[in-house]
């Protein structure tokens, strides 16, 4: 009796969290920017357009991606996508919407993990008996600090940093655009230390120094201390921006693989971020500790 | 009469030498291409105010130090004094940053860890290495939301004074203290800021505290900002709560093993 009503408890706690989480998301048009929706095709529709557009400049003539954006294209739940026959995708507590996979390379679409890793992200361990971090008032990490809510470009007109401020419990990623030496590889941050440059009419950011401590999805795929990526950012009108990013790991994946969405502007009058504090409300938690969930930290990756 | 309506001439120069007089255009200072001081890098404070913002000596695990308050005088009403008191000797549970809480405004600009600010036209941006906050100063002539709102660091509106930027702060929760000492304020906490650069590496932070709630009048705090200058210096995290809930999962290991 008291194992089921437990059972049932973690089910509607996890409910809560998670569609608390999806609700954020926009949902999908038909077509975004003349291009076709489906992530793939958008991606590769997407590159084209690239070619082609001019963005607007700031005062110094770089592409000006200052503003508000909110991420499409995008499902909080895996990025391995959600088909329609997913028993998931008829869940009495949480119906997943079945939605096509954010990763755009290798072709079947799947994280390309080595054999140790699968258990644990595929909707694995992770999934099962862990609190996802996000849910601990962590970071997203990236990428899925892009797809959660809304977020703010800041150029300043030096041109040394591009700061990119998230509505997401008041994460921030500061991007050097100085060219400065790398940091040593016994330094991890949750977001990593970030390094950006300027590709053509694209920002090209390599992020290293991650800890590892972040999902990147609701179901519990990851990487590890030793993952290396590369986002590329480019406007393809005036409120669309592709968005890509490649990510390797050699501890964890046989090669790279590559999710890609949209960022479109965020276009309500006078919109501003407000402070989301999260910790400091935070109750859900110590109940998930209470049924038995357990906290991440690498925990699985680490002790392997 | 005839101050009220000077010829155009007379109006120019006033001009130019009340600018001498405040210093307004300190040639030494980095500037931003639309003139004004260049905030931007990453500072710190070399103080003790974190723990204490009054005299005080030192005690385990606290440097001793000086006051950053004017006259070293905080003015409690005869009720809050007490709170303050019964604060100091609850502070090691009481203090809300021991939870690791956002630590409030200004209490987040003199934790003894740095933080980096970015600056552009319409926005003055601080991010910091604690707790990963961040504060948005909006400098393009928006007014405050309206209340009411508790937000843990404020709402924050910014404008140039010559070369001073005067940031007005309201909207806060009664829930974060001034520092360990117990020292503390109501929600209807208003703030005026004003950075001054002094120099390159140098920033005059000096803030006017009022809330009618817990003091008998405005006091004010000032300070010295420190550029970090070792060359590849950067913003790290120091995330209070998950290091906590970190060493709380490897206590949980210990004892299943």
């Amino acid at each position: 009796m008291t194992t089921r009503r437990a059972g049932i408890l973690t089910l509607l706690v996890v409910a809560v969290a998670s569609l608390d989480a999806a609700a954020q998301t926009l949902p999908r048009p038909p077509v975004l920017a003349g291009c076709p929706t489906e992530n793939l095709a958008f991606h590769s529709c997407a590159l084209q357009k690239a070619k082609t557009f001019t963005p607007p400049r700031t005062s110094s003539g770089k592409p000006d991606f200052q503003g508000y954006w909110r991420s499409l294209l995008t499902m909080s739940f895996t990025v391995e996508g959600v088909r329609e026959d997913d028993p998931l995708a008829k869940d009495p507590f949480q119906a997943w919407e079945a939605a096509p996979p954010e990763i755009v390379e290798p072709a079947d679409r799947q994280i390309p993990y080595q054999p140790w890793a699968v258990p644990l992200g595929r909707r694995g361990v992770h999934f099962k008996e862990y609190i996802d971090p996000r849910t601990t008032c962590s970071t997203g990490g990236i990428p899925r600090l892009s797809l959660q809510d809304a977020s703010q470009i800041l150029q300043p007109p030096t041109d040394d940093h591009i700061l990119w401020l998230h509505d997401d419990h008041h994460q921030f990623r500061v991007i050097a655009m100085d060219q400065r030496p790398a940091v040593g590889k016994d330094v991890k941050l949750w977001n990593g230390i970030s390094r950006g440059r300027w590709e053509g009419n694209t920002l090209v950011v390599e992020t290293t120094n991650l800890n590892g401590y972040i999902w990147m999805d609701d179901s519990g795929n990851f990487y590890t201390d030793t993952a290396r990526l590369t986002e590329r950012m480019t406007m393809i009108d005036a409120d669309v921006m592709h968005y890509e990013v490649t990510i390797e790991d050699p501890t964890a994946y046989t090669r790279p693989w590559k999710v890609a969405w949209a960022l479109v502007r965020e276009m309500e009058a006078g919109f501003e971020l407000i402070e989301e504090s999260c910790r400091e409300g935070d109750r859900s938690v110590p109940n998930l500790l209470k049924l038995g969930r357990k906290l991440y930290f690498g925990a699985t990756w680490k002790n392997r | 009469m005839r101050l009220a309506a000077p010829r155009p001439m007379t109006a120019a120069v006033l001009v130019v030498l009340a600018s001498t007089w405040t210093g307004a255009q300190t040639p030494a200072l980095p500037r931003t291409p639309d003139g004004k001081p260049n905030l931007q890098g990453i500072w710190q404070v070399l103080n003790t105010a974190a723990w204490d913002l009054q005299d005080h000596s030192a005690r385990l695990g606290v440097p001793g130090g000086q006051t950053v308050v004017d006259g070293n005088d905080i003015p409690y009403q005869p009720a809050t004094l007490k709170q303050k008191q019964q604060n100091f000797a609850n502070r090691a549970t009481a203090d809300p940053e021991t939870k690791g809480f956002l630590p409030g405004v200004p209490r987040i600009m003199y934790m003894p860890l740095p933080f980096q600010i970015f600056q552009t036209p319409t926005h003055v941006a601080m991010t910091f290495e604690y707790a990963q906050a961040v504060r948005i100063l909006y400098t393009n002539g928006t007014p405050h939301p309206r209340g009411p709102i508790n937000w843990w660091l404020g709402d924050s509106r910014g404008r140039w004074d010559g070369d001073t930027l005067v940031v007005d702060v309201v909207h806060f929760t009664d829930q974060t203290w001034l520092d360990r000492a117990g020292n503390f304020h109501s929600d209807a906490l208003h703030l005026v800021e004003r950075y001054t650069m002094t120099g390159p590496d140098h920033i005059n932070y000096e803030v006017t505290v009022e809330d009618p709630k817990v003091f008998t009048r405005p006091w004010k705090m000032s300070m010295l900002l420190y550029r970090r200058k070792e060359p590849n210096v950067r913003l790290l995290d120091y995330l209070p709560a998950l290091l906590m809930d970190e060493e709380q999962a490897a206590r949980e290991r210990a004892k299943t093993k």
